[in-house]
């Protein structure tokens, strides 16, 4: 071999040798999923949970289902304080530190951050879904990324409504809420709806999102005297004060509430009093030992040497998200689509798929799963019992 | 009257938790003028201790015991954060309370972690009807622990030995310094009292409400109190608190149906009005400086 072949074959060598383990980075390169999520903060109880079930459900994943098309799923976790100034610069850091192939999802907090997020988002086409259930969000047309996964907080009143019809009839209802984005959100609907089905809306209350003083709401709602109050946008940080100080005074309604309600948290502080209160919660609690998903989460806790005591409702929401996302990535990996529009494409076409019963199945009709079931609260169970079957809502 | 009665007791009560905190606010800026921003997570470090001893002890013995422990507390910021920066630059101590407030914010996440607690046992139900008005156990227990110890403390700055010390030390430091008077170690207790007024509103809360994080957002209504009363008066901060208290809980039934979500608005509203009248406050001192 002449000198100047060796030298060029030597260099071509050393070219590939060196360029190979960047070449095999390329093909094992990650698919992210970034949640911004309240780890601070008034909310960093629910954040914290949330946290934990999308660190599971990312590891099952990876170590279970074998990662999407063998890639491995990443989480990225941001903190936001439950603020959204912070939230919108770790969104902001977020895009701009990662490549766009491997991004693939964003799961964010608060209805206030996803608004203020929802344009950008959709100018960039990216996967989107969060904390929130506002009925803007799952709004194809205007927002075609982003998901909502469960009912809308519209959907959620729709069915406490129903159940009050088939309870009393023509009931009279009062609606308490605060004053934010979370709190206003279903109560146009409510009110609407309430009169279409013969109700009488006799009271609403705007409240802080949080008070320590329940007293005056209270007397109101002894003036009024509805037979079922609707509480919405507290996430537990009044029910409980409210729900006492009724009890107390006399007040014989029925309380009820949304997704942010149906925490064990409520019955555990508002002991007694909470008997009765009404939930809608569209996954399945850690006690359903029936539902495999719980069955099959205990066991990988269990393995993992992670606790397995009960898990809140926040921890099985976020191991919903992560597990139908999965779904829909692995699925769009084996189409060859594994990009930001194959992923909405396949959580457009989810249907027959369930999440081992998380949820009753992933159809979204307008980006948003229309499906929840009543619970109730017991007290000498400490827990929420289900009062009904899975509702279909659209 | 009897629809009127019950809203005005129940505020009262709230406004009797006001008026401890800013107690314990207006005291520290009166010694040491300092602006103490983190008085709402000195209230929720002590509905924290509470709790912990809540857990191996009956209620009232638990919120006696988190006290001293409070008190502790407030003297250990004092001489960690406090002291250190006495005759700075304001803006460097106000800094630092609001860091302070940061720290402790962590601090307590991490140490009881994120999720919201509950007391197990509660006080005795103290509840009675009077006519047709309900007063709730715990708008008795607010106005039995608040009143005395707000006026005893009253007392105790205008009569006892120690309230003429803290008082010529905030008069003239330096003075009271070539005086005799151990300044450090009665500012340092200035700080425990706080700390311990702080300790108390923030158990009679979460004996009410649980223990969580969302207990800081109480501390925030110290400010528009303690502005109200006037910032350099003890007895002005014990009289707005139970003001604004009443004010807030008229306002949720006569100005809510009308105005809604105003009642957040209403203190910084009414501080705004009085402030026009009389700028230092209610009960404030009147400063006058000569040029």
């Amino acid at each position: 071999m002449k000198r100047r072949e060796f030298l060029r074959k030597l260099g071509v060598g050393a070219v590939t040798a060196l360029g190979m383990p960047y070449f095999a980075t390329a093909q094992a390169r990650p698919v992210k999923l970034a949640t911004l999520l309240p780890l601070t903060g008034p909310f960093a109880f629910a954040g914290n949970a949330g946290r934990e079930g999308f660190v599971d459900g990312v590891d099952y994943v990876n170590e279970v289902l074998g990662g999407i098309g063998g890639r491995r799923l990443e989480l990225i976790v941001e903190d936001t304080g439950y603020d959204v100034a912070r939230g919108t610069a770790a969104f902001n850091r977020v895009i701009s530190r990662e490549r766009a192939d491997e991004l693939l999802f964003v799961y964010g907090d608060s209805t206030g951050l996803s608004k203020a997020l929802a344009p950008e988002i959709a100018r960039i086409g990216l996967p989107y879904s969060a904390t929130s259930f506002a009925n803007e969000l799952a709004d194809p047309k205007t927002y075609p990324t982003i998901f909502v996964f469960g009912p809308t907080y519209n959907d959620m009143v729709e069915a406490l409504l129903r159940q009050v019809r088939l309870q009393r009839g023509r009931a009279k209802i009062a609606l308490v809420y605060s004053n934010t984005e979370f709190g206003r959100d279903p109560i146009p609907y409510a009110k609407e709806r309430a009169k279409a089905l013969g109700m009488e809306v006799v009271h609403e209350e705007v409240t802080p999102p949080a008070f320590t003083d329940a007293t005056p709401v209270v007397l109101n709602l002894r003036r009024a005297n509805p037979d079922f109050v609707i509480l919405q946008g507290y996430a537990l940080s009044v029910e409980p004060l409210i729900v006492r100080a009724a009890r107390e005074q006399g007040l014989q309604a029925q309380f009820m509430g949304t997704y942010y309600s149906a925490e064990l948290a409520l019955i555990q502080r508002a002991g007694p009093a909470a008997e009765g209160f009404t939930v809608t919660y569209h996954n399945a609690y850690w006690y359903d030992s029936l539902v495999p998903a719980v069955d099959e989460m205990r066991k990988f806790r269990q393995r993992k040497g992670r606790d397995t005591s009960y898990r809140p409702t926040y921890y099985m929401g976020s191991l919903a998200v992560v597990l139908g996302l999965a779904e829909a990535m692995r699925r769009a990996a084996a189409a060859g689509k594994l990009t930001r529009a194959g992923v909405v494409e396949y959580l457009e076409k989810l249907g027959d798929y369930n999440g081992l019963g998380l949820q009753r199945s992933y159809e979204f009709v307008n980006h948003r799963l229309p499906y929840t079931k009543l619970y109730r609260a017991s007290v000498r169970d400490g827990r929420f019992n289900a009062i009904t079957d899975w509702i279909k809502l659209a | 009257m009897a629809d009127f009665l019950p809203y005005l007791i129940g505020g009262l009560a709230n406004g009797a938790l006001y008026g401890l905190l800013a107690l314990g606010f207006v005291l520290v800026y009166r010694a040491t003028s300092v602006v103490n921003f983190a008085i709402g997570e000195f209230l929720l470090v002590g509905a924290y201790l509470t709790y912990t001893f809540a857990l191996f002890l009956p209620l009232p013995a638990a919120i006696l015991a988190a006290i001293p422990l409070a008190f502790l507390f407030g003297v250990l910021v004092e001489r960690g954060f406090v002291r250190p920066l006495l005759g700075r630059n304001v803006v460097a101590v106000i800094m630092a309370t609001i860091g302070l407030a940061a720290a402790l914010d962590g601090a307590v996440q991490l140490i009881w972690g994120p999720d919201l607690k509950y007391l197990s046992g509660s006080l005795p139900n103290l509840g009675f009807q009077a006519g047709e008005v309900f007063v709730s156990s715990r708008a008795v227990w607010n106005l039995l622990l608040a009143l005395p110890l707000g006026l005893g403390l009253l007392w105790l700055l205008r009569r006892s030995r120690y309230g003429i010390l803290v008082r010529a030390i905030s008069e003239r430091e330096v003075a009271a310094l070539a005086l005799g008077i151990p300044t450090a170690r009665i500012l340092a207790g200035v700080w425990g009292v706080s700390a311990l007024l702080a300790t108390l509103a923030g158990a009679l809360l979460a004996v009410a409400s649980g223990v969580g994080h969302n207990l800081v957002f109480f501390g925030l209504k110290v400010f528009p109190v303690a502005i109200l009363g006037g910032l350099d008066s003890v007895g002005g901060a014990l009289l707005a608190g139970f003001l604004l208290g009443a004010l807030e809980a008229l306002s949720q039934r006569y100005l809510e149906p009308v105005l809604p979500g105003f009642t957040e608005a209403l203190p910084f509203v009414v501080v705004l009005l009085v402030l026009l009248v009389r700028p230092y406050g209610l009960l404030g001192e009147r400063q006058i400086e000569r040029v």
